[in-house]
């Protein structure tokens, strides 16, 4: 007998994955390593989700995680327009320079 | 998923390691490389989890679109994306945020994690059912959602085109 359940350590997992993702939210100036650790916490989420699934023993939570999968790639998407528009013009790729944003 | 432990103890320390890649990597290409084993290692997390549709979607989504977007982004980017100095104090506040939110975590799943209490049908037909049944709105609003998104993607782009 395992001292750790496997749930528990699927919990852990996404624990650590969120917090890691929180942190390079924090750490990185750049913007593409900003919108990749948001996607890190993303995953996180997700993997609560199918864990959720699993200990319930529904498929609901599958199919969630699949819907979830798919606006990922949408937010990935204008996330990284934003992130082109605002910088292309720019020397540095550096979020904490363009305080201002007009529209 | 007992006799699977040992298993999962690799696969989601791979994955983890994979996430520290793409939070310390100083080269955005190296971090999207990261994030792409980081993708593979949850697709394996998620096959454990006998969720192969999941599994299925993270790897053609995740490791084949995001990523493959997320490399393009980063030859496009000015001086490929390369970032400043990262000061002391940035790793300081996010060290702080990561004890914090490791404690509070770690308090919750010490109080009791939940096992598995139902054996139950997770194959593809059943999550099929579910998506095109109790689930049929939020999953055909996703086809809306991707065009609405691609398109306000072009229209950033032209308006900052114009402006020059």
């Amino acid at each position: 007998v395992h001292p750790l359940t496997t749930e528990s350590l699927f919990l852990t997992t996404s624990a650590v994955l969120f917090a890691i993702g929180v942190g390079g939210v924090l750490y990185r100036r750049n913007p593409i390593s900003l919108l990749m650790s948001i996607e890190v916490m993303l995953n996180a989420a997700n993997l609560l989700i199918v864990l959720g699934a699993r200990v319930h023993g529904s498929a609901t939570g599958q199919a969630v995680a699949l819907i979830v999968l798919v606006i990922a790639a949408a937010e990935a998407v204008v996330g990284l327009a934003i992130a082109l528009a605002l910088f292309r013009d720019r020397d540095r790729a550096d979020i904490d320079e363009p305080s201002e944003v007009h529209g | 998923v007992q006799d699977l432990f040992f298993a999962a103890t690799i696969v989601a320390a791979l994955t983890i390691a994979g996430a520290l890649g793409v939070v310390l990597a100083r080269r955005p290409v190296h971090a999207a490389l990261a994030l792409l084993f980081h993708t593979l290692g949850l697709a394996g997390l998620f096959l454990i989890l006998s969720s192969e549709l999941v599994a299925m979607g993270q790897i053609v989504i995740y490791s084949g679109a995001i990523v493959v977007l997320f490399l393009f982004v980063v030859a496009l980017l000015p001086t490929g994306g390369f970032e400043g100095a990262l000061g002391s104090g940035r790793a300081v506040a996010a060290l702080v945020m990561v004890a914090i939110l490791l404690g509070t975590f770690g308090a919750v799943i010490g109080a009791g994690a939940p096992s598995a209490t139902a054996e139950t049908d997770h194959s593809v037909e059943s999550v099929g059912r579910v998506l095109f049944g109790p689930l049929i709105v939020p999953f055909e609003l996703t086809a809306p959602l991707l065009l609405v998104a691609t398109v306000g993607a072009v229209v950033i782009w032209r308006r900052q085109e114009r402006a020059r």
